[in-house]
């Protein structure tokens, strides 16, 4: 079972042509234009009917290698490329992409541009009437139906939520009946539960229509709970494929790639010897790990964290009875915060979580008096936001935007860095940007445009904007949403870093690893106001909390909650340090 | 203590109302009604061909003739179809902006030169035909929304990619209208605080023009980025640049599209209308 061997012995046919969905022999591929070779000497055989998990690091290969087989290369991206690539025994060098596109969905990472039509339905009947399929309407409304989003027709694709969009998308694809579904990064732009939904529906379109799935995805956890196979991509080639479990137990092969195992393996791999030296396979669930370390469970209570009782502090914000609203489109104004009152203090790190349009934006707008509150009181620094201009307010609130692209407004990292300090004149202009640079780690990437580089230095750039205003209350928006993991732990890591300079900070997010590593105050929203005030390690202890607000906390707290830790741990080694044996408990 | 109390009525001499970025929130709502003929209208409800061929006529018609009994006809025939058509506070606030600023104009060219009232005759003239067709096109546009408009063009054998782009171009609105916006308040707060208004508020107008040169350059290379994976998307999902939807998409597109009677009659009556005017405008100036 555990080489790669393994597998193709095992391997399904389909029943009807009895082929492989995908075979490919010997692939290799260059970009037009690329110095090196993005896929060097691919060997890859997918059954019929599995769900493939296709890991590998940034620059792996994965998403070409996914373009291969819709025939997108090399039909539209056509580099040098030599082997064959077989769907359901017939080769993709001698059709085009429209004719695979009948037998392969795809699904992009960026799905929202993947949506071409003003409406939902028209965009899911796009595909099928441009093949001229007479049953166009049929096929759509079956797509909608089987990912439950029929209620969802008649709206227009620019209203719909990121998820939202994703099953659209994901209909689009389905409407041309397709045998193999292509599903890059589904979990990238969603918050944790949303991310779940989308595997539930893959799930059920893989076991009860027998669709075979192919899902590029980062995160071990998502790969270990749905996928039956996965392939290692590492430097344009497969480096093996095989069953999920024995898959993640080459931790080390999955560290190289930048995937972390899932919490549970980390914690168990820590606690159980036999499992670590791979005698026992790792648990892949919650569940199963808290069975497995049953045995560890120690009545052990974990200091409470020490916390400066807030009157003590200043206060860097408050918001009064503050309700706000949008104009529809249909007419009238929307509420979206609804009489909320908050107050921030010095020295505080925020997060604010709860459901898309919970009104965590909004929040946020309001904060940074982009937004005047249509009714209700907000206070920054001193300041009523009705009594000074955005942009006054700005030289003590900094608010970053969920898209980084739209923070770049010059043409260079240095220049959008200096823009707040030499917009203000402020004498020491080049000490500040060079400092931030340097502090940042960006003195190497100051002349590059922010819009070529990668995420985790697009995020690092916006920061270093941020740090470069100086502001006293600094407000992020979804800072780590479509980051690899790897980035996603350095923008942690740099915002822990900040708060010895920023005075407090608010993020918004769903990200609860985020909440769990860094935030000392999480306020939790719903349908405009605070349904929850706490510290992480309680709210991740209240299952009611986390139903409303539909969060889903972090493995390692799940797994504390069902050993029946309190309060629970927030992070793998302080769990591991928690249950790991000791001879004697020192007093 | 004395300053404090001075800072502290400054603060509440200067009230935002909360209007100013209301109020771009308003225009991008009402683009987006206008872009989606959310309103309805006695146009709305008709065939795309028959609400193009409606605008055809009412288009071409000012420029047959120079008669100004004809013109002013058509005016007001235009006028009340655009106000049946629902076309929007925004849409009329602008066109009457637009009018008034030319009788404004006209006014001051009366002023100036004196005496002569044979340019002023022609000027009015062509402002009245642009205002007829101005009328036109907004009665026309707010009422067809992008999948209507699309289907239209390409059952009057428009090529594919011309429907393609004009949907495409109603998707985007939204999404650069959004991103427009975040681009502006990212100058609002990081760029150079306002020094004042100015004479006339000259600075005030130059920053505006400078912060909007500035954001073209961020807003299309980020659109650019966007398209690429709509470019491809294009192609797995079977609409390509070169060959366009294949013939039977074609035929299955415009499968729905129904010309009834009532659309007829539009047309018939719309031509009558017209010919009317003509007729009207021979009448009362025999002698031109």
């Amino acid at each position: 079972m555990t080489t790669p061997a393994a597998i193709d012995d095992q391997r399904v046919s389909d029943p009807v042509t009895g082929l492989p969905a995908i075979e490919i022999r010997n692939l290799r591929f260059r970009y037009p234009g690329a110095e090196a070779e993005s896929l060097r000497g691919v060997d890859l055989t997918i059954d019929s009917g599995d769900f493939v998990a296709v890991v590998g690091g940034n620059g792996s290969g994965k998403t070409t290698l996914c373009k291969t087989f819709n025939g997108l290369i090399p039909h539209f991206w056509n580099g040098d490329i030599s082997g064959t690539v077989r769907i359901q025994g017939r080769p993709t060098a001698d059709r085009t992409v429209g004719e695979i596109a009948n037998q392969v969905g795809y699904v992009f990472q960026d799905f929202g541009n993947q949506l071409v039509r003003p409406r939902v339905r028209d965009d899911v009947a796009f595909a099928p009437i441009n093949f001229g399929h007479p049953d166009w309407a049929q096929r759509a409304d079956a797509a909608l139906a089987s990912l439950d989003i029929p209620h969802l027709a008649g709206h227009y694709t620019w209203q719909l939520s990121g998820g939202q969009q994703h099953l659209t998308a994901l209909a689009g694809a389905l409407a041309l009946a397709p045998t193999i579904l292509v599903v890059d990064e589904p979990a990238a732009e969603v918050d944790p539960q949303r991310a779940t939904a989308i595997y539930e529906h893959l799930t059920r379109l893989n076991t009860e229509l027998g669709i075979t799935v192919i899902v590029i995805e980062h995160h071990a956890e998502l790969v270990a709970r749905y996928a039956r196979s996965v392939v290692l991509m590492a430097d344009g080639a497969v480096r093996w494929h095989l069953p999920v479990a024995d898959a993640l137990s080459r931790t080390e092969d999955l560290e190289a790639a930048d995937i972390p195992a899932p919490q549970v393996v980390a914690v168990t791999r820590a606690l159980v010897p036999a499992v670590a030296a791979g005698h026992r396979p790792a648990p892949l669930t919650v569940a199963a790990a808290a069975e497995l370390l049953g045995g560890h469970r120690t009545d052990r209570v974990a200091p409470p964290p020490i916390r400066p009782a807030r009157h003590t502090r200043d206060l860097v914000a408050e918001l009064d009875a503050v309700t706000h609203g949008y104009i529809a489109v249909g007419g009238g104004r929307s509420t979206v915060i609804d009489g909320l009152s908050l107050r921030l203090y010095d020295g505080e790190r925020v997060a604010l979580v709860g459901t898309n349009g919970a009104g965590k934006s909004t929040l946020l707008s309001v904060l940074a008096g982009l937004a005047v509150p249509s009714a209700g009181r907000v206070v920054v620094d001193g300041h009523d936001t009705r009594s000074m201009t955005a942009a006054e307010l700005a030289t003590s609130v900094c608010y970053l935007v969920q898209r980084p692209e739209e923070m770049f407004l010059q043409d260079s990292i240095r220049g959008d860095v200096a823009m707040f300090p030499a917009g203000r004149q402020l004498p020491d202009t080049e000490d500040i940007v060079d400092q931030v640079l340097a502090r940042m780690n960006l003195t190497d990437l100051q002349d590059r445009d922010g819009r070529m580089l990668s995420g985790g230095q697009q995020r690092r750039a916006t920061l270093a904007v941020a740090l470069a205003m100086r502001p006293r209350l600094l407000l992020l928006d979804e800072p780590t949403s479509s980051l690899d993991l790897r980035s996603r732990d350095d923008v942690i890591g740099l915002l822990t870093a900040l708060s010895g300079q920023i005075r407090c900070t608010v993020v918004a997010t769903h990200d609860m690893h985020l909440v769990a590593e860094w935030a000392d105050r999480v306020v939790v929203l719903d349908q405009g106001t605070i349904i929850a005030d706490t510290d992480p390690a309680t709210l991740f202890a209240d299952p009611q909390t986390l139903r409303r607000a539909r969060l889903v906390p972090p493995q390692v707290a799940q797994l504390g909650d069902a050993l029946g830790l309190s309060p629970v741990p927030l992070s793998v080694p302080e769990l591991v340090d928690r249950l790991r044996p000791t001879s004697k408990d020192t007093p | 203590m004395t300053a404090a109390v001075a800072d502290a009525t400054t603060e509440r001499d200067r009230k935002r109302k909360g209007r100013d970025r209301a109020s771009v929130e308003w225009v991008k709502v009402e683009l987006m009604r206008v872009a989606y003929a959310t309103r309805g209208g006695f146009l709305a409800r008709r065939d795309p061909r028959a609400v193009l061929g409606w605008y055809v006529l009412l288009a071409v018609g000012p420029w047959l003739t120079y008669s100004e009994p004809t013109l002013v006809i058509l005016g007001v025939v235009a006028l009340g179809s655009a106000l049946a058509a629902r076309i929007g506070p925004l849409l009329l606030g602008l066109f009457l902006f637009g009018l008034l600023g030319q009788v404004a104009y006209l006014g001051v060219m009366v002023f100036v030169f004196g005496g002569n009232t044979s340019a002023i005759e022609g000027l009015v003239e062509v402002s009245l035909k642009l205002a007829i067709i101005s009328l036109a096109s907004m009665a026309a546009f707010v009422s067809l929304d992008p999948e209507k408009l699309s289907d239209g063009l390409a059952a009057l054998r428009a090529p594919a990619v011309i429907g393609f782009g004009v949907s495409y171009a109603y998707r985007m609105i939204p999404l650069l209208i959004d991103e427009l916006q975040t681009i502006i308040d990212g100058h609002r707060l990081r760029g150079a605080p306002p020094a004042g208004h100015g004479l006339l508020g000259w600075r005030t107008m130059r920053r505006i023009g400078a912060v909007a040169v500035q954001s073209f350059y961020p807003l299309f290379l980020n659109t650019a980025k966007r398209t690429r994976t709509t470019v491809e998307a294009l192609e797995t999902r079977g609409f390509t640049l070169t060959g366009g939807a294949n013939p039977a998409g074609r035929r299955l597109r415009l499968a729905a599209l129904r010309f009834t009677w009532a659309d007829g009659l539009l047309l018939v009556a719309t031509l009558a209308v017209v010919v009317v005017a003509f007729w009207a405008g021979a009448a009362l100036a025999p002698h031109r």
